[in-house]
């Protein structure tokens, strides 16, 4: 499918709630876009911009709301790999839609002041998450040794072996690393760490400084994403839960079925990260 | 504290569509209530009956006596066991002579023809005229008759009892399809069938039921409704189930008798509608009497009025006029020769099944007229007006849903849904028997005057 | 009456809301060859506006649909309200599923969080009652609850442990997600809890101009702090947000409470700094309350944006009149100009049986129509969700008609789907000076006398 730039007068408009993460990318300039990938329940989009996040999830209720996402209030058309679209001045044209945002979410909610006695518990809970993609492996064990100990060196040699280690889409070794930020940027706000912000700040400039060659689009998407502490409600809700602000079991759950191996991979990066916390904030 | 403020909310909308569609427009998920406003005139009562703080908890606790009443068949008795000498038992709300329609008036004669109180049906009338026989509503002697629902000392009853709440509850046996009392039938052939049922089959049937103990018929009613019944006009499943308990024990008990009793029994498919009956009346019963509660326990019709009974009311009856019953007509009958609605056999939607369990009984759309869809529709929409859903009785084709049960004058006025109603449809004339078969819309003003009632008695 | 034949129907029990039926007499009365028609509920009121029309209207009670039009073509007219109806959505043309009739039975089919009540006034209490009783939070935008009923369904939410909005709430946020008339808001640190929906609007859109987002509006009603009903909501919202990890800072937008209401408040323990916006005589204006707000974030406060009337130059007024579709701005607007005749359309008086003046400009239109040379018209125009989704297109044309000067307060964000910047242009190009602060608006009108 073309994309004229006359056509926009015939699409339909329809509109939806977006990530704030994106809003940068939306509120500027007008972009061409591509479709990235197609499923049923969503459209990944690649906007040729420096800014990041620069894929845009466009999905439908049923879709993982990743913290790139824009979720439609309508059904999505049919789309397919290398359909062009257009990103920006308020809008994402894309087939025979044209979108604009009626509301903002913040994927990166606060998760208010937490008790590091709860990380003790939630530590064993988060203990081998089943059917996760790296278990086991030297450099995951190495990451989560180093960041324990607070050896910022070997946390960042191994952050650099785990990029774009594995299949598909969102590579196993980003999404562990994807858990290990976010977790470490709200748990060290949470329960007032200086260190493990201190962790987070040198890993995310690691894993982000040449993420777009190393791994997928998407996957480099999401890791700047991580680097900020956005995520998908799935992985805030396990935040929440070790805060204490909701129940935990079922939180992780609802993590562990998302994706093929993704769930248990983000799991294990916040396992990661919960270790890590309760160290470096004397906690243990 | 609450967790509202943790994510975009679900919402169910009520009322302009504009803000429905704006908070679609921002991919919130919403439920929008297809609302309406009450029937005309009753907002102000309504406001008052909802207000009432007893309402609530009183409306939950009434409607799980229904649901958790265990009718069990203990036996059957001769009415005169159970009858005051020189009382006479009619269906639905209190009626006279006067008033009476033409197969209410039938059957009271055919019952004086019984009872050898009248030389013939012209005497009969006179002596009903004259009130030489007391008539009083089946439902104030904790019993219920299907159409007519006369009931006079030589006929015989079912017995039931609720073994959770321990009621007792009876109603009569049914005598067959075509000419019969109940429809206003009284010529000899009905008569001579009656004479048999209290000479034959009433015994046979107490002696059966002494070898077999109490018959469950919770169970036995949940199973037929995964059988296609909706136990109202069409008991094929629960007869044959209820015959299949018996059968053994009659021979047992009567064996010179056994066979015509089995093919009595065998023979008219609506043999168990009596037994259900009598086991609806006992459940509802159990709901009766619960302050401030605005659920049904009694709809009922006595060819002249429909009327209803409230639990927070006591025995109070609301009526208005009983309607003309839309569906299929036997033979060359047509709508010119039905009767109003008549009988207690309502007391099975009271209950939850009949009308409000069409869905479980695809076949019934053929005999009320319609479509399976149709049937569905029927049950589904009852939910609207009910406080709960059965925990016993279920619908397969609903994914094993309980059927919609325990209906709420509130709900049917804001609602302006009225109770389905499935039914037999008499002859106008005394001494016709059945028409017909189909569906029936009760009277609103049963259900408004309840609500006022309901209101007035708010201190 | 003029000669052109009229029909009038009646549809026995077919419903529709005041909103849906206003825009199908709207988009009817606009049609070639038709000179009246109006789409109504034939209740009391809207029976004797059809009579005052000219229309015998036959025996109908107020479940009924009536369609009366005068046209050329009554019979093309009837199948074009047919036809407008039918493409109106309703919940039961979704699918063949029974749709919920009522509250209860649409809390029975799922989880929800909250239920949006927005029926007629005298029916709202059995939804919103519904609501508690099945536990969920309820936001009551219907007006014309009594207070003994506003005061009971508090009181049962509180054993139930949700909150109840309004009635005659307007406007909420929560989570991002705007209920009623709302605003498209950046989310962010500021929680708002407001006894008044508009006043809640303009520090909104004032804090997402300034770059502050907001975390969540939880409305109240505007009677939820008198003696009577006890600020049982206020406190209860206030507690949510204080418990909320992601509100810094809270601001109460209200009337002053009753004495004892506002002691209650005072003692709940709140670990979250509260602004305080008590509306009345001496009190800080709105646009104070959004800067104070700013400053106890440690934030700069911007210049509001406002566009200049471009012409100018016509008689020197001698009088303000205002025409306000929010309640709470026209009191903030009259106490700041200091003199005029303000009017409130949005007042129960103007809103029973039509659509509130921010979806119907009807009477504003007219009352345009009305002023003088010498008057400065001040009104204000509301943006968001819920709201007329073009108000230029409407307003625009009378206000460049008018021979008064106008002054016009805009409430708006960026992100709203009217478009703020078009919205300001084509206000301003009419010929009225446009501020994003309704203070300023007053203040300037002021000015020009």
């Amino acid at each position: 499918m073309t994309v004229s730039t006359h056509a926009r007068r015939t699409r339909a408009h329809v509109s939806g709630a977006a990530s704030t993460a994106v809003r940068p990318v939306l509120e500027s300039q007008r972009r061409p876009a591509r479709v990235l990938a197609a499923f049923p329940a969503g459209v990944y989009l690649e906007v040729r911009t420096d800014l990041e996040p620069s894929v845009i999830a466009v999905i439908t209720g049923d879709a993982t709301r990743l913290p790139n996402s824009v979720l439609l209030s309508t059904p999505l058309p049919q789309l397919t790999v290398g359909d062009e679209a257009t990103v920006g001045d308020r809008t994402i044209d894309l087939g025979p839609l044209s979108l604009s945002v009626r509301r903002w979410w913040d994927p990166a909610p606060p998760l208010g002041r937490l008790d590091p006695a709860r990380l003790a518990e939630a530590e064993a809970a988060l203990a081998d998450p089943p059917g996760a993609g790296l278990a086991g492996d030297e450099a995951v064990e190495q990451l989560a040794d180093s960041c324990a100990r607070g050896w910022l060196l070997g946390a960042v040699t191994a952050a650099e072996r785990l990029v774009g280690l594995g299949p598909g889409l969102t590579p196993s070794g980003d999404d562990v690393l994807a858990g290990l930020l976010v977790t470490l940027r709200h748990l060290g706000r949470a329960a007032r760490a200086e260190r493990p912000q201190w962790l987070a700040g040198w890993l995310a400039a690691t894993v982000t400084f040449d993420a777009r060659t190393r791994t997928t689009p998407l996957s480099a998407t999401l890791l700047h994403c991580a680097a900020r502490g956005e995520a998908s409600p799935e992985v805030i809700a396990v935040l929440r839960g070790i805060a204490g602000r909701q129940a935990l079991e079922p939180a992780l759950r609802r993590l562990h079925r998302l994706g093929h191996t993704s769930g248990a991979d983000l799991a294990q990066g916040v396992a990661i990260g919960v270790r890590a916390v309760r160290s470096l904030s004397g906690a243990r | 504290m609450s967790s509202l403020l943790d994510a975009p909310p679900r919402v169910i909308t009520v009322g302009a569509g504009l803000l429905d569609e704006a908070l679609r427009a921002q991919a919130v998920p919403t439920t929008p209530v297809a609302w309406r406003p009450p029937l005309p005139g009753t907002a102000e009562d309504l406001a008052r009956v909802l207000a009432d703080p007893r309402r609530h908890e009183a409306n939950e606790w009434a409607v799980a006596r229904l649901v958790s009443a265990r009718p069990h068949l203990v036996g059957v008795r001769r009415a005169s066991e159970v009858l005051g000498p020189g009382v006479f038992l009619h269906a639905g709300p209190p009626i006279t002579w006067e008033r009476a329609s033409g197969p209410m008036r039938g059957a009271l004669i055919g019952a004086m023809l019984l009872e050898d109180l009248a030389a013939d049906e012209h005497d009969a009338a006179d002596r009903l005229a004259a009130g030489a026989v007391a008539l009083r509503p089946c439902h104030e002697q904790a019993t219920v008759g299907p159409m007519a629902g006369v009931v006079s000392p030589s006929m015989w009853l079912f017995e039931v009892r609720d073994d959770e709440h321990g009621g007792t509850a009876y109603c009569s046996l049914n005598e067959g399809l075509g000419k019969v009392l109940r429809y206003g039938a009284y010529g000899p052939e009905v008569l001579e069938r009656l004479r048999w049922m209290d000479g034959v089959l009433g015994p046979a049937l107490a002696g059966a039921l002494e070898r077999t103990g109490p018959i469950d018929l919770r169970w036995l009613m949940a199973q037929a409704l995964q059988m296609g019944d909706e136990l109202h006009n069409r008991n094929r499943a629960a007869t044959s189930l209820l015959l299949r308990e018996l059968a053994p024990a009659v021979v047992e008990a009567a064996p010179s008798d056994a066979a015509a009793v089995l093919r009595f029994i065998h023979g008219n498919d609506h043999f168990f509608l009596n037994a259900g009956m009598a086991a609806a009346k006992a459940a509802t019963d159990a709901a009766r009497d619960v302050p401030g509660s605005s659920l049904v326990v009694a709809m009922a019709r006595n060819g002249t009025d429909f009327g209803i009974q409230v639990s927070g009311l006591g025995g109070r009856w609301f009526t208005g006029p009983a309607g003309v019953p839309d569906g299929l007509y036997l033979g060359s009958y047509g709508p010119a020769d039905a009767n109003p609605d008549i009988g207690d056999s309502t007391i099975t939607e009271t209950s939850g099944v009949g009308g409000f369990a069409m869905a479980a009984s695809p076949a019934i759309v053929r005999f009320v007229g319609g479509e399976v869809a149709d049937a569905v529709r029927a049950t589904r929409s009852m939910y609207e007006i009910t406080l709960a859903e059965h925990p016993a009785f279920q619908i397969p084709g609903l994914g094993f849903r309980g059927t919609p049960v325990g209906i709420d004058v509130t709900l049917v006025a804001r609602t302006g849904l009225l109770p389905v109603v499935n039914t037999g449809i008499a002859g106008r004339v005394a001494g016709t028997g059945q028409v017909g078969a189909g569906l029936v819309e009760p009277p609103v003003e049963a259900f408004t005057s309840a609500l006022r009632a309901l209101a007035e008695a708010i201190k | 009456m003029n000669g052109l034949p009229q029909a009038v129907l009646v549809r026995r029990g077919t419903y529709h809301d005041s909103v849906t039926l206003m825009r199908v007499s709207r988009a009817l009365s606009e049609l070639p060859g038709v000179h009246a028609a109006m789409v109504a509920m034939a209740t009391e009121l809207n029976v004797s506006i059809l009579r005052e029309m000219g229309f015998g209207v036959p025996e109908a009670d107020p479940g009924d649909l009536v369609i009366a039009v005068r046209a050329r073509d009554t019979d093309a007219a009837v199948e074009e309200a047919d036809r407008q109806l039918t493409a109106a959505p309703r919940p039961e043309e979704n699918s063949g599923e029974q749709p919920p009739l009522t509250t209860r039975s649409a809390a029975a089919r799922g989880p929800a969080d909250l239920v949006l009540v927005s029926t007629p006034g005298e029916y709202a209490f059995f939804e919103a009652l519904d609501a508690v009783e099945a536990g969920l939070n309820v936001m009551i935008f219907s007006d014309g609850v009594t207070v003994e009923r506003e005061r009971l369904l508090k009181e049962r939410a509180e054993a139930r442990d949700v909150l109840v909005m309004g009635p005659d709430c307007g406007t909420a946020v929560i989570a991002g997600a705007g209920l009623g008339f709302a605003n498209v808001l950046t989310p962010g640190p500021v929680g708002v809890v407001a006894a008044s929906g508009t006043g809640a609007q303009q520090v909104t859109c004032l804090l997402d101009r300034a770059g502050t987002g907001v975390s969540h509006v939880l409305g109240v009603g505007g009677r939820d702090l008198s003696a009577e009903v006890g600020g049982l909501s206020a406190r209860r919202a206030l507690r949510m947000l204080d418990d909320d990890p992601g509100t810094e800072l809270i601001v109460l937008i209200s009337k002053p409470p009753a004495p004892e209401v506002a002691r209650a408040i005072e003692a709940l323990p709140l670990r979250t700094p509260v602004v305080r916006a008590l509306l009345g005589p001496g009190a800080p204006d709105l646009t104070e309350a959004a800067e104070q707000a700013l400053r106890a974030l440690g934030r700069s406060v911007p210049e509001w944006p406002s566009w200049p009337a471009w012409r100018g130059g016509r008689a020197t007024p001698h009088r303000i009149r205002g025409l306000y579709a929010g309640g709470t701005l026209s009191v903030e607007a009259a106490a700041v100009a200091g003199a005029g005749e303000f009017t409130d359309f949005g007042d129960d008086a103007y809103t029973r049986g039509r659509a509130h003046p921010m979806i119907d400009p009807a009477l504003r239109v007219e009352a345009l129509g009305r002023a003088a040379e010498t008057d400065v018209v001040l009104m204000d125009v509301v943006l968001g969700h819920g709201a007329d989704p073009d108000p230029a297109a409407s307003l625009a044309h009378p206000i460049a008609r008018s021979p008064a000067t106008v002054v016009l307060a805009l409430i708006g964000t960026e992100g709203d789907p009217q478009d703020l910047h078009r919205q300001a242009g084509a206000f301003r190009e009419a010929g009225a000076a446009v501020f994003l602060s309704n203070a300023q608006a007053a203040r300037h009108a002021r000015s020009l006398l």
